[in-house]
This record gives C-alpha cells, sequence and structure tokens, in this order.
C-alpha cells in the first residue's frame, strides 16, 4: 500500500543539493549509527559511538550557520534550512549528541566571539573535532531561579556562580556557551562567555533521565572566575543573541521532533496493516482507522508549522520569534500526543523494552520539555503578541 | 448520449498574455467600479432582489465584455482561453466590484457548471451555459437527502421515465442558497434493482418547476443559508439530463473533484504571518476584565495558535497539490482540521466570556456575537462531510488502511434498504 502524501519532508522544495545533503545525513546515519547502535550505547558513558561527530563534521553538520570565511558555508546559501534538513533526518533514527548545542556555538561564536574565539574554536566545531553545547543559565525559558548563572564582576573579568539542570550533550562537551545574568547590584543585563568544561570551579554531573537515547548532565559553577577574553559579545548586552539562540534551540528540536514522530507514525500504519484481529487487519476498524487518521493530521500539521518556523528563523522576520514558540509548543503537545496514540495501537507490545516505540516516545517527550515548556512558550506568545 | 466533449480547460492559444492583461485593465476600468475596501463574505439576508438584480446585471455586462467563462468552450458562450487568461484578468479584477452572488457564486461558476461541460449534452450546453455566463442562470446543489448525508451514494429521490420526460419525487435539504438559485443539479435514482453507485441520474431542475417546494431552514444560529426541497411529480425533459442513464456517480466524483477547488483561479500570494493574537476572544477577555488571567492567555495563545497552524496546513496541502500529490485523502487533512479545531474554538467563546458574555442587553450591538460564534462553531465538523467521514477518506485514501467491510456495494439497492431495516428489527 502507498502512504500517501509521498512527500514526507518537512520542507517541500528541496533543491538537487539540498536532497543531496538529505540522502548524505541519512546514508551517514544507517552506517554510523542505526538505531540498534542508539540502542547498544544506552547505559554506556557517553551516547556518542566512536569518531561520530568527528565523521558527520566533514559532512557539514556543524557549519551550516558559519560563514564561508571562517570555514563554514551551506549548500543552499539558507544556512538554517540545510541544518534543519540534517536535523529531520537526525530525528528518524533518534541520533545522539548536542546537535542543537554545537549550531548554537558555532554560529555565535562566528558571529559574536573573539578573534581567538574565531580562529581557535570555531573550526574545531565545524570539523567536529571539539563538541559544545549551550548552557542557558540567563533564567529564562521559565526556569526562573532554580537554574541561573549569575555573572559578578570582579578584577579583569567576572566571577560565574549558578547552575543550570539538564543540559544536553554537557559531559561530552570540550566547550560551554554559558548565558549569564548580570548580578543585581551590579544591575547589569546578560552576558556569556566560552568556558572550557576542565575549568577549575565548574562540575558536571552526568545525569540519567527518561530519554535514554540522549546524555544530560547537571553543570554547576561556583565562583568560576572568567577573564574578559571569554566573553561573546558585549558584558550585559547579549539579550539579541540568548533570544537567537533560543530560537535556532527551539526550531532544531522541533524539526527533529518531527522527523522522530514520522518515522514513528510509519512504523505504526504499517503495524496496523500487518497485524490480525477478530480475522481483520486492526487498521481496518474504524476505532483504531480515526486514531491513525487524527495523528497522521497532527503530524502534516506539526511539519507545516515547523517548516514556517525555519522560514521566518531563517529570514529573521519580525514574528519569528512568536512563530518559534508556536512551532515548539505545538509540536511538543501534538508530538506527546501522537507517541502516546501510537503506544495505544502497538498495545502489549510497545509495552516492551525491546519494541523501538519507547525509544521514540522517550525523545519526543523530552525534546517537547526542553527550552521552554509548552506553557512558558504560550504566554512568550501573548507578551510577544502584546496582549 | 455523446458528451460535450468539452475542455474547461481551454486551449493554451489566445492573444499574448501582456496584451490580453493591458486590454483587460483598460476595459475593467472602462466598464466596472474600484473597491473601497477588501471584498466581505455577506450573509444571506444580505442577497436581497435588490442586490441580486444589480450583480446579475454585473455579470452581464462581464458577459458582453467578452470576460465570462474566459476558459469554458467558445461554442458554449465561453472564451476558450487558457487558465493562465482567466488568472491574469481575476489579478486585474481584484481591485473592482465584481459580480457576488454569495455561496451561488461557487456552485455556479466554479462546482456545477464545469460539472456539466464534462458530460451534458452538446444540444444542452449550447442552450444553457450562455444564460449562465450571462447571469440570468444561478445554480444550487438538489443533493443532499434526509436519509443520505455522509452517503450520498444512498439518495432515495426517485426519477422515473414517462416517455421523453422523468418524473421525480422525494426530498433534498442542505441546498445551500437555493431559495436565490434559478436552477438546481439535482441527483436521482433511475434504477433501484442495481447497486447503490449503479443506478443514480443527474438532472437540471428549475427553481420554479410545478411541483417542486423550496423552504429555507433556519439554522442553529438563526440565519437560513441552507434550503429543503419537496419533489411531489416534478417533471424534467429528457434533454435536461446532465449525464447518461445510470452514470450518475461518475459526475458526482468529478464534481467532489470541483467542489475541492479544482478549476479556481490560485492563491499563490506568499503566506502572510500569525496577525494579531485572536482578536475576538481578546476583546471578549478584555470586556470581562480576564485579559491578565493567566489560564486564560493559555487558552488565548492557543487559539492564536491553532488559526496560524490551520493557515500553514492549508498552505502545505495547496503546495502538495501543485506538486501532483492532491489525492482526496490528503484533501481531507484541511477539513479535518477545521472541523475539529472549529468546536473547540467556539467552546473558548462560552469559556472566556462565561455567563456575562452568554447574556446581553438587547440594544447592545453585537451584543449576541459570542453566543452565536459559540453555536456556529459546531458546522465545520459537519457541513461537507462529518469529521467521521473525513477520518475514513485519510484512512482509507492517504494511508492505504484496508476498508470497513462493505454491506451495500454488491447488491441492488432495494435490496439493501430491506436487509438494514431486518438487521435493526434483529438487534
Amino acid at each position: 500500500m502507498r502512504w500517501l502524501p509521498e512527500v514526507r519532508n518537512l520542507e517541500l522544495d528541496l533543491s538537487a543539493d539540498q536532497e543531496l545533503l538529505r540522502e548524505t545525513a541519512a546514508r551517514f546515519i544507517a552506517d554510523a549509527c542505526p538505531l540498534s547502535t542508539v540502542r547498544q550505547m544506552i547505559g554506556a558513558e557517553s551516547d556518542l559511538p566512536a569518531d561520530y561527530f568527528k565523521t558527520a563534521g566533514p559532512l557539514g553538520w556543524f557549519s551550516m550557520l558559519v560563514p564561508e570565511e571562517l570555514g563554514g558555508g551551506s549548500v543552499s546559501g539558507a544556512g538554517l534550512r540545510d541544518v534543519a534538513i540534517v536535523a529531520e533526518e537526525r530525528g528518524r533514527v533518534l541520533q545522539p549528541g548536542p546537535f542543537a548545542g554545537m549550531n548554537i556555538a558555532a554560529a555565535t561564536l562566528a558571529a559574536a566571539g573573539s578573534t581567538a574565539h574565531r580562529t581557535d574554536i570555531v573550526p574545531a566545531l565545524c570539523d567536529g573535532r571539539a563538541i559544545a553545547t549551550w548552557v542557558p543559565g540567563d533564567g529564562a525559558q521559565g526556569t526562573g531561579d532554580r537554574d541561573r548563572i549569575v555573572a559578578t564582576p570582579r578584577a579583569g573579568g567576572v566571577s560565574l556562580s549558578g547552575r543550570v539542570r539538564p543540559v544536553q550533550g554537557g559531559a561530552q562537551a570540550d566547550w560551554l556557551l554559558v548565558s549569564a545574568g548580570g548580578a543585581p547590584r551590579s544591575g547589569g543585563g546578560q552576558s556569556q562567555f566560552v568556558i572550557h568544561t576542565a575549568t577549575p570551579g565548574v562540575t558536571v554531573t552526568p545525569l540519567a533521565g527518561l530519554d535514554v537515547t540522549q546524555r544530560y548532565a547537571a553543570i554547576s559553577f561556583a565562583d568560576v572566575v572568567v577573564l574578559d577574553t571569554a566573553a561573546v559579545g558585549a558584558l550585559g548586552g547579549a539579550e539579541a543573541d540568548i533570544e537567537r539562540q533560543l530560537q535556532l534551540a527551539c526550531v532544531l528540536t522541533t524539526v527533529e521532533t518531527v522527523g522522530a514522530m514520522d518515522a514513528l507514525f510509519d512504523i505504526t500504519r504499517s503495524y496496523a496493516i500487518d497485524r490480525i484481529a477478530f480475522g481483520r487487519p486492526i487498521g481496518s476498524f474504524q476505532a483504531v482507522k480515526h486514531q491513525l487518521a487524527d495523528m497522521s493530521l497532527a503530524l502534516e500539521a506539526s511539519k507545516a508549522i515547523a517548516a514556517a518556523a525555519v522560514g521566518a528563523v531563517q529570514e529573521r522576520t519580525e514574528d519569528a520569534g512568536q512563530i518559534v514558540s508556536m512551532a515548539k509548543s505545538w509540536v511538543a503537545d501534538t508530538g506527546v500526543d501522537l507517541a502516546q496514540g501510537c503506544a495505544q495501537v502497538f498495545a502489549g507490545i510497545g509495552f516492551t523494552w525491546e519494541h523501538d516505540l519507547h525509544l521514540y516516545l522517550r525523545r519526543i517527550t523530552m525534546n517537547g520539555l526542553l527550552f521552554g515548556q509548552s506553557d512558558w512558550h504560550r504566554e512568550r506568545i501573548c507578551r510577544l503578541s502584546l496582549v | 448520449m455523446t458528451t460535450g466533449g468539452a475542455e474547461t480547460v481551454g486551449s493554451a492559444t489566445g492573444p499574448v498574455l501582456d496584451d490580453y492583461r493591458n486590454a483587460a485593465r483598460a476595459w475593467l476600468a472602462a466598464n466596472m467600479t474600484r473597491r473601497d475596501g477588501p471584498p466581505e463574505d455577506g450573509d444571506v439576508d444580505d442577497y436581497t432582489p435588490d442586490v441580486m438584480a444589480a450583480n446579475r446585471a454585473l455579470q452581464r455586462r462581464l458577459y458582453e465584455g467578452g470576460y465570462a467563462g474566459i476558459t469554458w468552450p467558445v461554442e458554449y458562450g465561453g472564451q476558450g482561453l487558457s487558465r493562465a487568461h482567466e488568472a491574469v484578468f481575476w489579478e486585474e479584477a481584484a481591485e473592482f466590484v465584481m459580480p457576488d452572488f454569495g455561496a451561488l457564486t461557487i456552485t455556479t461558476f466554479y462546482v456545477c457548471v464545469p460539472t456539466m461541460l464534462t458530460s451534458a449534452s452538446p444540444e444542452f450546453l449550447r442552450r444553457y451555459v450562455p444564460k449562465v455566463l450571462a447571469g440570468e442562470q444561478l445554480v444550487c446543489q438538489f443533493f443532499s437527502e434526509p436519509s443520505s448525508g455522509s452517503d450520498l451514494a444512498g439518495a432515495r429521490t426517485s426519477a422515473v421515465r414517462d416517455g421523453e420526460d422523468w418524473v421525480l419525487n422525494g426530498q433534498k435539504i442542505w441546498s445551500t442558497f437555493a431559495n436565490l438559485a434559478d436552477a438546481g443539479m439535482c441527483l436521482a435514482r433511475s434504477d433501484w434493482s442495481v447497486p447503490k453507485h449503479q443506478g443514480l441520474t443527474w438532472f437540471l431542475v428549475p427553481c420554479d418547476a410545478p411541483g417542486l417546494t423550496i423552504r429555507p431552514i433556519q439554522q442553529i444560529n438563526e440565519v437560513a443559508e441552507f434550503c429543503e426541497e419537496f419533489f411531489d411529480d416534478v417533471v424534467v425533459p429528457d434533454s435536461d439530463r446532465l449525464c447518461d442513464v445510470n452514470a450518475g456517480w461518475a459526475l458526482t466524483r468529478t464534481m467532489f473533484v470541483f467542489e475541492r477547488g479544482a478549476g479556481r483561479p490560485e492563491d499563490e500570494s506568499p503566506l502572510e504571518g500569525p496577525g494579531p493574537l485572536a482578536p475576538d476572544l481578546v476583546a471578549l477577555a478584555r470586556r470581562t476584565e480576564r485579559l491578565q488571567d493567566p489560564l486564560v492567555r493559555q487558552q488565548l495563545a492557543r487559539a492564536h495558535t491553532t488559526d496560524y497552524v490551520g493557515k500553514v496546513l492549508g498552505a502545505r496541502i495547496a503546495h502538495l497539490g501543485r506538486l501532483g500529490q492532491l489525492n482526496p485523502g490528503v484533501a481531507s487533512y484541511v477539513k479535518l482540521f477545521r472541523g475539529t479545531t472549529s468546536p473547540q474554538r467556539a467552546r473558548l467563546t462560552a469559556e472566556i466570556g462565561g455567563a456575562a458574555a452568554m447574556t446581553w442587553d438587547p440594544a447592545e450591538p453585537d451584543g449576541a456575537e459570542p453566543a452565536l460564534a459559540y453555536v456556529r462553531g459546531r458546522g465545520a465538523s459537519i457541513a461537507g462531510g462529518t469529521n467521521e467521514t473525513q477520518r475514513n477518506v485519510i484512512g482509507e485514501r492517504a494511508l492505504g488502511l484496508p476498508r470497513e467491510p462493505s454491506f451495500d456495494t454488491d447488491k441492488p439497492y432495494s435490496d439493501v434498504l430491506r436487509d438494514a431495516r431486518n438487521w435493526a428489527a434483529d438487534a
């Protein structure tokens, strides 16, 4: 049986070059980290198979938001659209590693970092030789004081205190792009720093978690002395960069979720055709068929709003922040609906560790909780719409 | 019956598009009036006899100017030009007041007559289509019945041959704007001894035919867009039959294609942003002093997000259509989205507005609007095929899921009805 629409990608008009990028990413994933490998890495210290990022780097995974003169470049000239193609393929096979964090760090360091950041760190990230992730400690995203890092001025730099939990890939990262709020008495705004994880006072604690296909860590800062040379952009003036990072993080996470939803729905649909009960394929029963129709509608709508968010952030439209929050909250909520609905179609077999359903359920659910939960995004939508 | 052989999409030949555009622009400026603001969808009550007469006169002016039926065949009064010519004309016409017959604009010019052009006899089309183009004939659909809504092939209005005529008896319902139309395209059962899809035939029935009674139906929201019709020995000449005898279901499927929007000038304007946050609900929250309530704000953002997701989903499905992916299952996504989200959104008017908004001073302008919006919201989950029907179409036509066992496709329709009655009696 054919499944229509045959065009299943989030973006409907891929150029020949973009189609090649997609195929190359899919082939690399199938070779380097198929679901069987994702499974093998469960419980291992790192979720990354040997040389995973070092091989992905030359495929362009971490350099598409970086200008060509710094060793980056995209296939279409619209970097985020290209990164999103990779994110969608990664989502289909629940790929490991802080993909959003890598791209965010590379993009921000290339745009706002010092010359040293741009010549030393950015090329290493583009190549996949070094791993970086984002530590959003600015107190936004609805976490309030629980996950906040405060920068207090001191001679020659600042001192950082506080913690953020969870940070994707925190224990695998070499570099942290840290967003911090100013100390109340200095009245400062938000600042950003790039810090090596081996810096004295930085403690990285690996965490166990719902999503067994990804690693998270708690990262705490105990009066970590940071020199001015580690600052990324103006001290107290990082607000616009952080907003951009939030948009990128939400878009890439959302697109990855859509890829995972598409793959999960595909195996569920096949199961509903293959599984026989009461003398009929269970997908012929309206009770099952209608659930699948609703899930498939949720999936098409998720693709549409995710693609709209990719476009808005790529083009930096005035309403990009609002559209991103719509996409993030919509896909987070409908993604969980879809994953739970698929579990109901699989029934007993989906309740086993051996079946892949739970891996998708875990990733889709966790992605929906990262970078601002849905209710926080909905309040943000109201605020950004001046209501 | 030999068909008209009509190509509803005209030939690609004809004037060069730029020349055509210039000529259309000059003609419009000389003959039509510029609009003050964007066109508005009127309520049925807005289409008074005077308004209808004025719009018929505008349509006649288009016809005499050579801009009616741009893609329809020349032999039936059209211009025989390409879709590209038609698109150019409507781009130029966007700033002008154009003929507006409410829902009858779509049923006449984009559904019924395009359907007839694919199957009716050349003799009929030569006689009838020019009257449509001249604004003298507006066509509605006599399609649904009290006993067949989503199951349209189960129509029970009967057509019995009587020499050169047919005699129609039965009842139709949900005919949009039938009280303002001149004729209706009517689906009737011409043979009860064959399976249900094989005994149907389409006819054109004048709205003033003796024995035909048309009654507007007051809806849940108090307006009357729809009518019901009673056919008591209505005589229709065989020359007004619109397809081969018993070939009505194939023509019905053609009609579905036009109902879904085939052949209309395409709107490829770039998608706009989300726009202001659900203005109706924000106004309601402000009026009831709940705009700062965090729970209400969650609902407002949900409604706003759903509105925008509906827009981008529509654009995605239209885009899939342009890529040649528009099978009926895919087209049903937009319908099911509206059918599932509109009732929820309508509920928000009651939840946000509360009892204060569900009561009003009769002197207050638009005071009834929240309550009307609340009851109106159910329509989208029913009209044009229920949500359940859309889910079947998506499941079977888009997802390739196996069909339910059928109880009515392989036996005479008269037996189907008998067996179903016995089934209920055995329960």
